[in-house]
């Protein structure tokens, strides 16, 4: 029951701190809102973007056709070890008779059915490489088929994703810099909102310690203002990221509609809402407890 | 009820802010102490509040060691203190009667209990009729005598009072100190920091004289 009275008392102490700097608090609130935008928005477009290209333009893949006179124990072995490989994601074996009927059905003018039994197609495997599989790893792997005895000849389909590997990877790590930048720049401004919160509040800090108020007494009010100031930047942030992804959408998927329908708009991610509101509560309320540690600290 | 056993205390690279300083104080003793600006009252007094640990010696207050307390059971020796200040640095958001009932609800005292106890500290230091108005409009003396309530509210064993009358005039001085003999006579153990020595002399208690961090003399008064 004490325990319930304490946590109401701070709660309602916080609300009272918060009316009583109601401007402030709604400044600070769109300012970290706004900053905690940025990481999220530049997260959304890396994610929502991959949502529009299809699979096989960042996967690569191979096509590896097998001698023709090769057993079924050389073929599963030459499965196994290429199974073992950590940049394939999975391999499809085509029967060169499947291939046959796929190549009557396309042709349109006859079923080869004739050529079912000297089937001129070799078998061939369908090799899908990882998404995460980096240029080196899939150029090792198709080397190693091309020297291989068992294959008669391959065709390999780099992805975009490959074919642009170090672009790709120059403006992912510029994205990370500048969502490393953003997320740093929204810690400092918390940090400093919190520790000029603080300051204003020191004579406060130092009459509760002297009357005896325990550290957690003393710090629960400001725990729950900062929470409550990460809640609402965090909402801030994720209004901003839905208004940014929907101008982005109306601009740059409608154009795509018209190639597919399923691509008419980009879709939100769940995933960065909820990292972004984490991300402003966790913020607020560090920024808060060091702040007020801090302050207890240089009292004693 | 309070010992000060050969203490020193230096801060990093000064010169000592306290050196050897050794006196005890009876339970229900009444004693001020004076000092210039610098002498070492402020930290005299924040080594007896537990803001301060000795570089050197003991203070022990009820045979309590003060350098062993900590966290909780240090905020719990601070609940048994009436702490007194210059500025009262009372909470202008909150009325009279919420600033005096502060170290009750810190301490934990049932909500049902608090009324009463506030209402018999108001009514000691003749505030009874100000306990729903605003520390804002009370004048500097009134707000004083509200800190000292709040001091005793929740009957310290000890009051420990920093310049409580720097900022009033003689008489107002001369009230604040009838109210500290008032809880002496009450058995509770008062240490006054001062620099006014006029209001010292006046009055039949014990002096302590710091200089330059150092305990030069110990008038033990006509009270004892």
């Amino acid at each position: 029951m004490r325990w319930l009275l304490d946590h109401q008392s701070a709660f309602s102490e916080a609300m009272k701190r918060t009316r009583d700097r109601m401007t402030q608090f709604i400044v600070v609130i769109c300012l970290l809102g706004v900053l905690l935008a940025i990481p999220g928005w530049l997260g959304q477009i890396w994610l929502g973007m991959a949502s529009l290209v299809p699979s096989d333009a960042v996967q690569s893949e191979a096509l590896v056709f097998l001698e023709r006179d090769l057993d079924l124990e050389s073929r599963i072995d030459l499965e196994r070890s290429l199974e073992d490989q950590a940049v394939i994601d999975a391999i499809t074996f085509i029967p060169k008779s499947e291939a046959l009927d796929a190549l009557s059905a396309s042709d349109g003018l006859s079923q080869m059915t004739v050529l079912r039994d000297d089937n001129p197609l070799p078998d061939a495997l369908r090799v899908r490489f990882s998404f995460v599989g980096d240029e080196a790893g899939e150029a090792a792997v198709i080397d190693g088929l091309r020297s291989d005895q068992r294959v008669m000849s391959l065709r390999y389909y780099p992805s975009a994703r490959v074919q642009y590997a170090s672009l790709v990877e120059m403006l992912g790590l510029l994205g990370l810099g500048l969502s490393m930048l953003t997320i740093l720049g929204v810690l400092m401004a918390v940090f400093l909102v919190s520790a000029a919160d603080v300051v204003d509040d020191r004579r406060r800090i130092e009459l509760y310690t002297l009357l005896g108020a325990s550290n957690g007494f003393i710090k629960r009010p400001y725990l729950y203002r900062a929470t409550l100031l990460g809640l609402l930047s965090g909402l801030v942030a994720c209004v901003v990221i839905f208004g940014l992804n929907t101008v982005l959408s109306s601009v740059l998927a409608s154009n795509l509609e018209a190639l597919d329908p399923e691509l008419g708009s980009i879709p939100m991610d769940g995933r960065i809402l909820i990292t972004v509101a984490v991300v402003a509560i966790v913020a607020s309320w560090i920024g808060a407890e060091r702040a007020v540690h801090r302050r207890l600290h240089a009292l004693h | 009820m309070i010992e000060f056993e050969s203490v020193s205390k230096v801060y990093d690279g000064q010169r000592p802010a306290l050196s050897n300083v050794t006196f005890k104080l009876a339970p229900g003793e009444m004693a001020f102490l004076t000092g210039h600006s610098g002498a070492g009252k402020s930290t005299l007094l924040r080594l007896l509040l537990g803001l301060e640990k000795a570089s050197q010696g003991a203070v022990r207050v009820a045979g309590t060691d003060l350098a062993s307390l900590n966290g909780e059971k240090l905020a719990r020796y601070r609940r048994r203190v009436g702490v007194v200040f210059q500025d009262p640095n009372l909470e202008e958001d909150l009325t009279v009667f919420d600033n005096v009932a502060l170290p009750l609800r810190i301490a934990g005292f049932k909500e049902a209990d608090i009324p009463k106890r506030v209402n018999a500290a108001l009514s000691r230091v003749d505030l009874s009729d100000q306990a729903m108005t605003s520390p804002r409009v009370l004048s500097g003396g009134q707000q004083q005598r509200v800190g000292i309530a709040r001091a005793i509210v929740h009957r310290p064993a000890l009051v420990v009072a920093d310049e409580p009358t720097g900022n009033l005039d003689p008489e107002l001085s001369a009230r604040v100190m009838r109210m500290f003999t008032q809880f002496q006579q009450l058995g509770v153990t008062i240490l006054v920091a001062t620099h006014e020595r006029a209001v010292v002399e006046s009055l039949p208690f014990r002096h302590l004289t710091i200089e330059r961090g150092r305990l030069v003399s110990d008038d033990v008064g006509a009270s004892r």
